[in-house]
């Protein structure tokens, strides 16, 4: 299809991609997953958004070594799902794209609060869904349920 | 499990008692509490199929202080358990409460090694006068558990004439 | 501390957690100066129980109970969608017969979902009749569905490679006894509500969304066809059956591409009359056959990889994205839910409405709190 040529060339000339793959939508779900550095995420993000994309969604993967940050673009109509993967933990933090996506503030306080990967310049980066504590990032491949986490510890005082 | 914490009334009536325990039975105000997709069940059983309002308990009060019965319906978090004491702290005595669902008798489905944020169950910091299992529990069974209650109230069929339902041949009940 | 020191003459309110209207457990946390909102902040979590850790450390035999009770009002979508998206990283196919009453049961759910709604915004909004007829239209529902499937709302029905049991005579009696009399229903809403002037009073150019906030906030579902946008998945990326069935994808006439909370209520009104559309001409061309696909293992173990699935729920787009490493545990389940996207419009909907505005534009986006929480 053309208009996929299109966006395929457009997605191979931006900054920063260091591979990008086509996909099947039976079979996978999504036409191109393209793996990028992370100072790339906002141009591409942009480039984006001028195509008329909006943001599925953004989420993180633990693989016990490593993390990646995985964001999902669509469009409307007539959807071209594009997927971009970039490594997160142990590499430098990514930049947010709240400036571009607004729905990516809460998008990306969830990882913070899942997996604990901070976002450079995110305006008001803290909890999302969990309780106020120290080191809580329960997606992590290395989180152990403590006693504290039991069930049966109840804290009856309101903050 | 926490005991039930009440002071007796300064003034005894007597058998006057047991006609305001009549009274306060056949009028149960629920309090809107629905956490999760048992207070679905719970909103079905208070509308027209399975009428609560002929027990006089159809009468749902948004507001803590103006009810008598807290149906604890769905799954309790750690970040909403002192959200759920306030609440009853609000509610004036006499109050009751009634556990929907298993997440509210044990933690449910969602109780298992490793998890990290739920409360398992109502009954780890509230003195609960009911369970009613299920996931979620039928309506017919919230109505079953909330007469199970009056009969706590009223001491049932065996102390009360006007207690004594009409009752189906067969079903095993005193 | 969520809350900042005020040196202005505005003062925080909380609504919620537990509030009649908040669909859930939402806490929103306004700043008001006096009646009208200057801030809204919602705070969430209240319902956080773990689905995505759970997913990470059981078999995806293990995990079926957990997508319905994700969003339970939407229970056989979510059970549905999560066997389609096991089925596509496995290479697996349901056959025809079984896809058809997966279709069959999903739009069923759907009209069951809608009527809800329907009940429970008017409930918010003060009329306390709809909700009475709702929930008696909503109840034969979910008898219709309790005949095969067993339960009245947290539905694992659907398994992978099929459905669990085949559909009975009497389903099929209740359910062409059934369309006729929702028709009517419809009719009788349309009535009583949508002309009602007190209801339009309160709906209309209220919780304006514009086509740029929806796509800047990911806002799917009726929400986003009341402003215009005819997207939905059932029809731009089908999935199972449904290009074999001709449905229309109802949108709200945004001619200036906005969506107010009236234009949501039409269209989810009139997505039940096509709900039963589809129902009806899926029951016509149901076919015979097994309704389980063979030599589907019990536990599936799908190659390594990443895969996606995208589906329409009743509140919008659903996605599942399922990262596996070849074993029977997923390494990642994300579900994308949509009350999560819509919820974060709600900020830039609230400034300079009244408190009671709050009400009919919360109801107004349908939201299931726990799916956002998960």
């Amino acid at each position: 299809m053309s208009q996929n040529e299109s966006l395929a060339v457009i997605l191979e000339s931006s900054p920063q991609v260091t591979q990008l793959r086509r996909a099947s939508r039976e079979n996978d779900g999504f036409d191109f997953s393209l793996s990028i550095e992370p100072k790339g995420i906002p141009e591409l993000a942009r480039m984006l958004k001028d195509q008329g994309f909006f943001l599925e969604y953004l989420t993180a993967v633990d693989y016990g070594q490593t993390m990646e940050l995985v964001y999902s673009f669509s469009k409307w109509i007539e959807p071209d799902r594009v997927q971009a993967v970039c490594p997160a933990w142990p590499m430098e933090a990514a930049p947010s794209i709240c400036g571009v996506f607004p729905a990516a503030n809460w998008q990306e306080r969830e990882v913070f609060d899942m997996f604990g990967l901070e976002f450079k310049d995110h305006p008001d980066l803290k909890r999302l869904l969990l309780i106020q504590e120290e080191g809580l990032h329960p997606l992590r491949k290395d989180f152990v349920a403590g006693p504290q986490h039991s069930g049966d510890v109840v804290e009856t005082e309101m903050v | 499990m926490v005991e039930r914490f009440e002071t007796p009334p300064p003034v005894q009536l007597g058998i006057l008692n047991q006609m305001l325990d009549l009274c306060r039975a056949n009028s149960l105000w629920p309090m809107t509490f629905g956490l999760a997709c048992c207070a679905i069940e719970m909103m079905a059983a208070g509308a027209s199929r399975f009428d609560l309002d002929r027990f006089g308990a159809g009468v749902f009060r948004p507001s803590p202080r103006q009810s008598d019965v807290m149906i604890v319906a769905g799954t309790i978090s750690k970040k909403m358990a002192p959200i759920i004491v306030t609440l009853y702290d609000q509610m004036p005595a006499p109050k009751w409460v009634v556990a929907m669902g298993n997440c509210a008798i044990s933690g449910g489905p969602f109780a298992y090694e490793g998890q990290y944020a739920i409360v398992n169950g109502a009954d780890r910091f509230l003195p609960v006068d009911v369970y009613v299992p299920g996931c979620p529990p039928r309506p017919e069974a919230l109505i079953q558990g909330l007469l199970e209650l009056e009969d706590q109230l009223t001491g049932g069929a065996k102390r009360n004439y006007l207690r004594r339902f009409k009752r189906h041949p067969g079903n095993d009940q005193e | 501390m969520l809350r900042k020191t005020l040196t202005d003459d505005t003062f925080y309110l909380n609504m919620g957690p537990q509030h009649p209207s908040t669909h859930g457990v939402l806490r929103l946390l306004l700043r008001l100066d006096g009646e009208r909102i200057v801030e809204c902040e919602p705070v969430l979590g209240y319902s956080h129980r773990g689905h995505e850790h759970m997913a990470q450390t059981r078999s995806y035999l293990r995990f079926m109970p957990n997508p319905c009770r994700m969003d339970y009002l939407a229970g056989l979508m979510y059970n549905h969608a999560y066997c389609l998206a096991v089925e596509r990283a496995c290479g697996i196919e349901a056959p025809p017969r079984a896809q058809f009453i997966r279709v069959i049961c999903a739009e069923l759910n759907r009209i069951s979902s809608h009527l809800l709604w329907f009940g429970a915004y008017l409930l918010d909004l003060g009329g306390f009749t709809p909700f009475l007829y709702a929930f008696d239209d909503r109840e034969d529902v979910l008898s219709i569905l309790g005949e095969i499937t067993g339960s009245r709302l947290t539905y694992s029905y659907c398994r992978f490679g099929g459905v669990a049991r085949d559909l009975t005579p009497k389903f099929i009696e209740l359910t062409k006894a059934f369309i006729p009399k929702l028709r009517v229903r419809l009719k009788d809403y349309d009535t009583l509500v949508s002309k009602n002037v007190i209801f339009i009073n309160r709906t209309k150019d209220v919780g304006v969304i514009t086509k740029e906030q929806a796509r800047d906030y990911s806002v799917t579902g009726p929400n986003l066809r009341a402003c215009g946008v005819p997207h939905d998945q059932r029809r731009c990326e089908p999935y199972s059956v449904y290009p074999e069935i001709d449905f229309e994808v109802i949108t709200a006439d945004g001619a200036n591409g906005e969506g107010d909370c009236y234009d949501r209520y039409l269209v989810r009104m009139q997505e039940m009359e096509e709900s039963l559309r589809i129902v009806e001409q899926a029951l016509q061309r149901l076919p015979e056959g097994p309704i389980r696909a063979k030599g589907v293992a019990q536990e599936p173990a799908p190659p390594p990889g990443a895969y996606q699935y995208c589906y329409e729920s009743a509140r919008g787009m659903l996605g599942i994205y399922l990262v596996s490493d070849g074993s029977r545990v997923p390494v990642r389940m994300k579900w994308r839910t949509p009350s999560f996207s819509n919820l974060s419009i709600l900020p830039i909907l609230l400034p300079g409405t009244l408190v009671a505005d709050t009400v009919a534009i919360l109801g107004s986006l349908d939201l299931v709190i726990p799916e956002i929480d998960r």
